[in-house]
């Protein structure tokens, strides 16, 4: 059974529109910006959570950012799509942060405010951060959340293409969605893994990551689907595969074992080889641990030649749980659009692997396949290929 | 599909015990969760940074194994509410204690909610499929959903199970539940389903998910329905709710006698029914005859609703 | 020095939660990564902040670290060259 995307929505740093995505990467402009508030270089979405609420005329009540995020996201993408009783219609959402914003302004304000309200840490659970985009979103039914942490989003659209190959779900809309926590902030930063500057993904001199906020998502149908929605194919879902590096619970594996399975899963489920992979968006964070076994990853699954291969995390920062979505919304663009995205601040390649990524955008580059990888803390890997549709 | 191993820990003598069904009396307040000998499941140098949760999910998993006589599972799916809340209090406290300076980074890196998923593929050393599922009261059927399409996607042997941890100020449960006076607790279930027929023969028929809920007895109906069973087909049914209007069109859909409350018995937490799935695994073998049929009814959260659908 | 020596054992064992091992079982000169002691990446950062944290010491450069975790000696040495006066 074929799964065709029809809709995509991004919110990044980069911008709450497609368009506005894409353009910033067509120009080379980071979003990545410092902070003051925070102390960091980071990829802050612009509109606060007020300005969210105003736009969407939403009622005064506690919401977390990881919803109001997401919604931006999915309501672009399900744009003028109705919902019918013949469809049976889902909703997949990734985060690793859930309500983690609005409880730990509990948590902390508790401690000398013991006033302040308990209706704050009602919105602590993840799936309580979905239930309320299904409520927005006037959807009920199948209404699932993943958190593998930063593989959660591709996960999800993986799960959302699965429900509807089994026939539990006709579309599904999925893609995931993660705010700036001071809890992620203090957490990666307990790791040493921040490069002062900008990220350098790739490059032999990376110092390490920038952290970032977002949401996208998609919308899958199966054929049936399309023949009552009417919808036109942005392009088709052909290769999801899950993995586990079994190696370190946040470390990955420097043979990048697990990433290599799922980027060979993808092309044998598609049934192509190699070869015929045109893009490669990777995971790249800009850590040394993650870009080498990548890199590692990409040289067994494609030998001598491998596809032109980018990371887009120096220009939206690392968007944990909502990054394998951000970046499959990038590799749909990239199939549209036929174009190769740049990877940012690459100057030297690294000496244990070698390889050069993509260091500006290039136009008519004949994408068919576009592979987008993305990885997670307790070794967690998916890969999904996304193929152009005639 | 058939479940080919069942393990709990939880307040009940469930672990390693079967037909601990006959035996379950209601939790009091006081009732302590029984914890196994974890060393007996997990060498001791591989604990140094596993919790209660984490000891409990891979011990459950380690028994799993054993019962089902093999030595890695082909997917390993977990539910959970809120993955390793306790890690997750531990490195708000530490944030909080150093005022800016450096903070020790094991309890973050334990803190995300597929810690337990990936903690026991780092135990098993297994590299197959892995995911969380973590949609509060739903977390465990959901995981149990992605279970069934695995083993319909050819994985033999796929180890789905929840576990969930609280007592701590982050979990909302007590609040939530307040009123129904129950003992808001942990436990964790795993299970291994596969196609291949075992001696238990227990079969998992169907599950599904259900939010936004908007009538209860219409969606068991048409559950039901799609199974081609009638209500009076179903022996008994197990269920949890935070008010009294489940009970009642539940008593009245079907008989009074066949419904029961488990969360008097598992206590409660998000994903107990994952404790009432091992219950009914244990009822159906020790007490049913062939083609018996047991139905989970989880409606913890009023507007969520999770059915499972087993027979002998 | 010696004195040092325990406390450090002693605080490694406690905050890496090393159940199993006593103090006398890490030898001064014992590797605490790979064959030695087994510690991995995630305790190198433990150990960073026991060094901060219990005896004021700070360990900013990757490559510092890696020589000055090799080994109860080199820690021992490192805080007593660069303790706060």
């Amino acid at each position: 059974m074929r799964i065709f995307v029809t809709g995509i929505g991004v919110v990044s740093a980069l911008g709450d529109t497609v368009q506005q995505n894409w353009n910033a990467l067509k120009t080379g402009n980071t979003g990545i910006q410092w902070s003051d508030r925070l102390g960091l270089m980071v990829g802050e979405v612009k509109q606060t959570n007020e300005s969210i609420m105003r736009a969407y005329a939403l009622p005064q009540v506690d919401f977390s950012r990881t919803t109001l995020l997401a919604l931006i996201a999915a309501k672009t993408c399900w744009g003028e799509n109705r919902l019918v009783p013949t469809l049976k219609t889902g909703l997949v959402a990734a985060t690793s942060a859930g309500g983690l914003d609005r409880m730990e302004e509990y948590y902390f304000r508790h401690k000398t405010d013991p006033d302040f309200v308990m209706n704050t840490l009602m919105t602590h659970d993840n799936g309580r951060t979905t239930d309320r985009l299904a409520n927005l979103l006037g959807m009920n039914g199948f209404v699932g959340t993943i958190s593998t942490a930063c593989s959660s989003g591709a996960n999800a659209i993986m799960h959302g293409a699965r429900l509807i190959r089994h026939g539990r779900l006709d579309r599904a809309l999925v893609g995931g969605s993660d705010p700036l926590t001071s809890f992620n902030l203090k957490g990666f930063g307990s790791l040493m893994i921040y490069d002062p500057d900008i990220c350098k993904p790739f490059d032999a001199n990376r110092k390490g990551l920038n952290m970032g906020e977002g949401g996208a998502f998609l919308l899958l149908e199966s054929e049936r689907s399309l023949v009552e929605t009417g919808n036109k194919p942005l392009c088709e879902l052909t290769g999801w595969c899950n993995a586990t590096d079994a190696y370190h619970q946040t470390a990955s594996s420097p043979e990048g074992v697990g990433a290599s399975i799922t980027m060979q899963g993808c092309l044998r489920m598609a049934g192509i080889t190699a070869e015929q992979v045109n893009y490669v968006n990777a995971h790249g964070t800009g850590t040394g641990n993650n870009d080498l076994s990548e890199t590692a990853a990409l040289k067994k699954v494609f030998g001598v030649k491998t596809p032109p291969f980018s990371s887009t995390k120096g220009f939206t920062g690392h968007t944990l749980a909502a990054a394998g979505a951000v970046e499959a919304v990038f590799s749909v663009m990239a199939i549209l659009e036929n174009a190769l995205l740049p990877n940012a601040n690459f100057t030297t390649p690294m000496p244990e692997t070698d390889l050069l990524p993509v260091t500006t955008f290039k136009e008519n580059a004949g994408v068919e396949y576009a592979l987008s990888n993305s990885f997670g803390f307790g070794g967690n890997c998916t890969s999904l290929l996304f193929k152009r549709h005639h | 599909m058939f479940i080919r191993a069942a393990s709990t820990i939880s307040h009940q003598p469930t672990f390693r015990n079967k037909g601990f069904s006959s035996k379950l009396l209601p939790l009091t307040p006081d009732t302590a969760l029984i914890h196994p000998d974890y060393g007996m499941f997990i060498p001791p140098k591989d604990t140094r940074r596993l919790n209660d949760i984490l000891k409990m999910a891979i011990t459950c998993t380690s028994d799993c194994l054993l019962q089902a006589e093999i030595d890695q599972p082909d997917a390993i799916i977990v539910g959970t509410s809120m993955g390793c809340n306790e890690f997750t209090k531990t490195f708000l406290d530490k944030i909080h204690a150093a005022n800016g300076g450096l903070i020790a980074p094991t309890a973050f890196m334990l803190s995300t909610h597929n810690t337990i998923a990936g903690q026991v593929s780092l135990f098993l050393g297994n590299q197959s499929y892995n995911i969380t599922h973590t949609h509060n009261n739903l977390s465990f059927e959901h995981a149990l959903v992605d279970a069934m399409m695995a083993v319909e996607e050819g994985k033999q042997r796929v180890l789905v199970g929840a576990a969930d941890e609280m007592g701590n100020e982050l979990y909302d449960m007590h609040e939530r539940l307040q009123n129904n006076q129950l003992l808001a607790t942990s436990g964790a279930s795993l299970f291994i389903l596969s196609d291949e027929g075992s001696s238990v023969a227990i079969h998992l028929i169907d599950v599904d998910c259900y939010s936004q809920l908007e009538n209860l007895e219409a969606t068991i109906n048409d559950f039901l329905k799609r199974n081609k069973l009638t209500l009076e087909e179903v022996n008994r049914v197990l269920f949890s709710a935070s008010r009294s209007a489940t009970a009642e069109t539940l008593s009245r859909i079907f008989q009074t006698e066949k419904i029961v409350d488990y969360q008097v018995f598992s206590g409660a937490y998000y994903v107990n029914s994952a404790f009432a799935m091992h219950l009914a695994v244990d009822l159906l073998e020790m007490e049913s005859k062939p083609g018996e049929k047991v139905l989970i009814c989880n409606n913890l959260i009023p507007n969520n609703l999770g059915l499972i659908l087993l027979s002998r | 020095m010696d004195e040092l020596k325990q406390t450090l054992k002693e605080q490694i064992i406690q905050e890496l939660n090393l159940k199993e091992v006593k103090p006398e079982d890490i030898a001064d000169d014992t590797p605490l990564f790979g064959d030695g002691l087994g510690l991995d990446s995630i305790d190198a950062l433990e150990l960073i902040v026991i060094m901060e944290n219990f005896h004021g010491v700070k360990i900013t450069d990757a490559s510092v670290g890696k020589e000055v975790l090799y080994s109860i000696n080199t820690m021992a040495e490192y805080i007593t060259q660069n303790k706060p006066a």
